[in-house]
């Protein structure tokens, strides 16, 4: 530990404090993230296990880099790569205008980032905004992989209480327990939109049943023809039919508004649309 | 994690060289023989698959924690710290990291407790000694070691693979498989890649069975003199096997383990 000075206090983890800190040698800034051990039986919190083995085998550059892990004592601290912020707080900087170059450029990387995790079959499960983390060169990197696991090993139940409410796919909001990278890419979707309105979420439920009606009061309610297997999920109810009134240009109008960069966007969105697919939603194709 | 073993810390980190092996043991093999050291990673094994068996753990995750423990002894000597904590520790910590949960504090003691006693009376007297503080220490000192290397990809999957490929029946699959259970107690999970063990595993099988594989390997594009390397770990395994009563002898060689001192052991940490 000797070998980084603590600067300040940046915030608190999943499962514990971080710090920006100094590297005395290499002057190096970086980012601690030290390990509460709690007094019960759990030893190295399994949040932390999970973060530390998949960030030693996700090498990207679009993902936060684990440079390090220090043990002392009975304590273990993670060494991070040092990012300025995270989307999060970028998106409270803007004062509600974003230049649509830049959209485009953290979406990209969003999506790189994420294709190689999926790629290796690592599922995020927790994409939100206070998770991708931005450095002064514009990179974004995701970041905080407490909550992700590896996949394609015999399948069991995950959990479903994962993945922030406001960034979460129906099918879990209505308790599926089986689902693969569709959870990153509906997330990823929805941070698309808010990344284009200049952080005005595009989901912001207060708790399930309003985000579930959120969402098909833009999208529509799907019904036993669009989405067959829908009422068999656990913790399935009935919504009221629900019409979509709004387009997603509507929804979305700085992403319509220039011509050429949309061009570029739109196999993104066409991207989003897919995953709306696999929701079963067809009427939703209103784009232009 | 499949498919992407090439780029993963197990190759890059963990595939060991034979010399690097025997220099780390050189220590240990100044108290014990060429044939007992062996010995006691067959037994500590032996104890992991037990232990794993009783807290009904997948064979995954009981493979994972085995190679936990032989990667720290591939670093460490046994005097660092006693292979009967480290076991243990092993299957806590692969129980996490192969997503199966925590296994809590008082059910993983007291099936140490009951194992040590029921299955393994013949080389312990006393009771199984440590605790869970012992065991979360210990989760440190493993960690460390292996240099928070958690991702084990093990033989099981491509053995079924090849198996399917070459249209194996089933009873030659179950055989590899158990060769496969069987490898882990050489050293060749520290030395050679997962599917390379399961090459090695699935062509013994097929010998015994006299399924022809022939023309299945010739057609590989890999190292076949590796395989056979593989094979020669196991086969000779089965000849320590054959001539060796584990429940005679294991209890002499266990006295001879260095034992760590009082002090918390320290392997080369930072």
């Amino acid at each position: 530990m000797q070998k980084y000075e603590k600067l300040e206090k940046i915030g608190e983890g999943t499962y514990g404090t971080v710090f920006k800190a100094k590297n005395r040698e290499t002057q190096e800034i970086v980012a601690l993230k030290r390990v509460r051990l709690d007094d019960d039986d759990e030893g190295v919190p399994s949040s932390a296990l999970r973060e530390i083995c998949l960030l030693k085998e996700l090498k990207h550059k679009n993902i936060v880099r684990l440079h390090d892990v220090l043990h002392s004592e009975r304590k273990l601290t993670l060494v991070f790569e040092h990012c300025d912020q995270d989307l999060k707080k970028y998106f409270d900087s803007l004062n509600g205008e974003i230049d649509p170059d830049i959209v485009k450029a953290f979406m990209f990387q969003l999506l790189r980032g994420l294709e190689f995790c999926h790629s290796k079959n690592v599922l995020h499960r927790d994409l939100k905004p206070q998770n991708l983390l931005i450095n002064k060169n514009g990179e974004l990197k995701l970041a905080d992989f407490g909550l992700a696991r590896a996949f394609g090993i015999p399948v069991r139940c995950y959990s479903a209480e994962v993945v922030t409410l406001w960034y979460r796919p129906p099918d879990v909001l209505f308790g599926a327990k089986i689902y693969n990278t569709s959870i990153d890419m509906w997330s990823a979707g929805c941070i698309f939109a808010e990344l284009a309105n200049a952080g005005r979420p595009l989901f912001p439920g207060s708790d399930v049943d309003d985000q579930l009606k959120r969402i098909f009061k833009l999208l529509g309610t799907p019904t036993e023809e669009t989405w067959p297997s829908m009422s068999a999920l656990p913790d399935y109810k009935p919504f009221p039919p629900y019409q979509p009134t709004m387009t997603l240009a509507q929804v979305c109008p700085k992403l319509n508004s220039k011509g050429r960069d949309l061009l570029q966007v739109k196999c993104i969105f066409r991207c989003f649309l897919h995953l709306l697919n696999i929701f079963k939603v067809k009427r939703i194709l209103l784009l232009r | 994690m499949a498919g992407n073993f090439w780029h993963s810390s197990h190759y890059q980190q963990w595939i060991l060289e034979k010399q690097d092996l025997i220099h780390q043991r050189q220590a240990d093999l100044e108290i014990l023989t060429e044939d007992e050291y062996p010995k006691l990673m067959i037994f500590f094994s032996n104890l992991i698959q037990q232990l794993g068996e009783t807290l009904k753990l997948r064979q995954q995750v009981i493979a994972t924690a085995t190679v936990f423990m032989k990667r720290f002894y591939a670093r460490n000597s046994l005097k660092c710290i006693d292979p009967l904590l480290l076991a243990p520790t092993s299957v806590f910590l692969a129980s996490k990291v192969e997503e199966f949960g925590v296994i809590s504090n008082s059910r993983l003691i007291s099936t140490c407790q009951t194992v040590i006693k029921n299955k393994f009376g013949y080389a312990y007297s006393q009771e199984f000694p440590f605790r869970m503080n012992h065991v979360l220490e210990c989760e440190f000192y493993l960690l460390e070691s292996m240099d928070c290397c958690l991702i084990v990809y093990q033989p099981y999957r491509p053995l079924v693979q090849y198996m399917q490929d070459l249209g194996a029946e089933s009873e030659v699959l179950q055989l590899g498989w158990k060769i496969v259970n069987d490898s882990l107690r050489t050293d060749a999970c520290l030395l050679f890649a997962p599917y390379e063990i399961a090459l090695a595993c699935m062509h013994m099988a097929c010998v015994v069975y006299q399924k022809d594989c022939k023309q299945w390997f010739a057609e590989l594009n890999c190292d076949l003199d590796r395989i056979m390397e593989i094979t020669k770990y196991i086969l000779n395994l089965y000849e320590l096997w054959k001539s060796y009563d584990e429940r005679k002898e294991i209890a002499s060689i266990l006295q001879k383990i260095p034992k760590p001192s009082t002090q918390p052991p320290q392997p080369g940490s930072r």
